[in-house]
């Protein structure tokens, strides 16, 4: 029993340092991301990119959602989302691709902590999710 | 524009304080949970379980749990875990490597799976078309020499 009541507090201790700890890093990337969500790189990159989304089936203001979301995350995308009409398959597609590269400032700063190489993972995400959005949308186009 | 601006500090400190006990709500739980699992050496026993799992991706038994963590609750819990971890067992930097690549393509598919499920994706593809894509790109990843390499 002194075990599990040890374990409880020290569990409680490790989940508020480590909270704080990933917050530390969060927190100022996730204030950046604010700043730049309505700054004017953003209807810059969406102009760039839309010509592009006819390659995953997708109509151009589809870009809107796709590069909200590899900014903040899967709510932005969502509430990105609710001002276009897409079908489902679109949805669908949409969803694995940003599901597979979203929230890369914050994520990014996250995998550092850990040792990990961010830039390396941020390509190595955006090169898969631009693979499985072909292949979703292409699948999406057979089975419609 | 200073009406953008207040938008702009609006969003910033309401996203800040919902981050915050959005963490920590499930941070601190998560954190008991693994204390508990590690003192009665059940995570041991479930990785080994998991061993063959794992080693269809090149891991170690050491690396399931964090991986799991990450796959079923995200990558902010995954790398609280992995910190947790690498105090008393470290990870190796190949598996640190091959957890990367599948927490990276697919984590946190409750969450995610039940919200674009909500918005209308398919759920099947959101969910298990995703772990399936990251377990096969795991796989060919494990056999590339720039991950076997990492061993050495």
């Amino acid at each position: 029993m002194n075990i599990f009541i040890t374990a409880l507090k020290d569990g409680t201790i490790k989940g508020l340092k480590t909270g704080l700890m990933l917050l530390k890093i969060m927190l100022p990337v996730y204030f950046v991301v604010v700043i730049i969500k309505y700054s004017p790189i953003m209807p810059w990159l969406q102009n760039f990119f839309e010509p592009g989304m006819g390659l995953f089936r997708l109509p151009g203001n589809a870009i809107v959602p796709i590069i909200t979301g590899v900014f903040t995350d899967e709510y932005g995308v969502i509430a990105a989302m609710r001002s276009f009409d897409f079908s489902m398959a679109q949805i669908t597609t949409i969803a694995m691709i940003t599901l597979t590269v979203h929230s890369l400032p914050v994520e990014s700063a996250i995998s550092k902590k850990i040792g990990l190489p961010p830039v390396k993972i941020a390509l190595f995400r955006i090169a898969l999710a631009i693979f499985i959005g072909l292949l979703v949308g292409w699948l999406g186009g057979i089975f419609k | 524009m200073s009406a953008t601006f207040d938008v702009i500090i609006n969003e910033m400190v309401n996203g800040a304080i919902t981050t915050i006990f959005n963490l920590l709500k499930v941070l601190i739980p998560l954190m008991i949970i693994v204390e508990i699992l590690m003192v009665y050496k059940i995570i041991e026993k479930v990785a080994t379980k998991l061993e063959g799992f794992g080693k269809i991706m090149g891991m170690s038994k050491n690396a399931v749990f964090p991986l799991l963590v990450a796959v079923f609750m995200g990558v902010t819990y995954g790398a609280g875990t992995i910190i947790e971890i690498n105090k008393r067992t470290p990870l190796s930097r190949k598996d640190m490597a091959l957890v990367a690549v599948f927490m990276y393509l697919c984590h946190g598919i409750i969450e995610t799976g039940f919200l674009f499920y909500v918005a209308g994706a398919n759920v099947l593809v959101v969910t298990l078309g995703r772990l399936f894509f990251a377990l096969i790109v795991t796989m060919i990843a494990a056999r590339l020499p720039y991950f076997k390499n990492m061993e050495n």
